[in-house]
């Protein structure tokens, strides 16, 4: 038996103003199963996928993740570094309980940018691309 | 009455599924929530890593893992491996900061694993067994 993520990959380009500005496009990884040493890498490549396409900001719908270990937070912390370097910053919504406890036991709840839902995060990533 | 049971297998990732999957079982006979059960799988899952990443550091070998349920009161977990011996004085403490640009990830899992659990214990070169991990929680 072995572990399961699987990554569903979309973006969506902000259409904002009377202007009609086009933003860049925002990526949105919902992530989904078990995230351990063994599937972490599933996580990585599409984090790096996104920052090779230059993204500022990276929204990660978590909702679906079952189970997080040290080699998810890891990955976490290590894209929100690269993109905080380009000024813009890694968005997690929708933790599920289990994904929450173990992000509390590190203290990165308190520190990383979160939100209840998809949408509050969009709205907060106009804020920053 | 206790219930003790045994799995070994080999020291690879793709086998932290099965070993969580193991331990999550015993966890729920204990009477532990969904919570704690999350909290055990995560020790072991971080301890088994560390065997397979430092113990074993790519050689071959071996996890044996061993859980003794006490129906209503705790949950013994002992983690044995042939691997080079891992000192956990040598990993950094874990220090969560205010900020995560400066946060250093070495010690994490460590961390992790006394978080979840009531002891944790390592032991090495045990005469014909190797290392040894117990952890033990408490309902």
């Amino acid at each position: 038996m072995s572990a399961t993520l699987t990554v569903n990959e979309t973006s969506i380009t902000p259409e904002v103003g009377v202007g009609k500005i086009v933003r860049k496009p925002i990526p949105i990884l919902a992530v989904a199963g078990r995230l351990d040493a063994s599937t972490v890498n599933v996580l990585e490549r599409a984090l790096m996928r996104s920052l090779l396409q230059g993204a500022k900001v990276i929204i990660i719908d978590a909702g679906e993740i079952t189970y997080i270990s040290s080699s998810g937070l890891r990955v976490l912390l290590t894209a929100r570094r690269q993109v905080r370097e380009r000024g813009g910053d890694i968005i997690l919504c929708t933790l599920s309980p289990n994904v929450r406890d173990v992000m509390d036991m590190v203290g990165f709840t308190a520190l990383f940018t979160v939100f209840n839902t998809r949408e509050e995060s969009l709205t907060a990533a106009l804020g920053v691309v | 009455m206790s219930i003790k049971r045994q799995l070994v297998v080999p020291a690879k990732h793709d086998q932290l599924a099965k070993l969580a999957l193991f331990v999550a079982t015993g966890a729920e006979e204990v009477g532990f929530d969904d919570g704690e059960v999350n909290r055990i799988e995560l020790a072991v899952d971080e301890a088994c890593s560390n065997i397979i990443d430092h113990a074993y550091a790519g050689s071959v070998g071996y996890i044996q893992l061993e859980i003794e349920i006490e129906p209503d009161r705790s949950l013994t977990i002992v983690l044995l491996d042939q691997g080079q011996p891992f000192n956990p004085e040598s990993v950094p403490v874990f220090e969560p900061c205010q900020s995560l640009d400066q946060m250093r990830i070495g010690g994490l899992g460590l961390h992790l694993m006394r978080q979840a659990m009531d002891d944790v214990c390592f032991e090495f070169g045990v005469p014909g067994m190797g290392n040894r991990l117990t952890m033990v929680k408490n309902l």
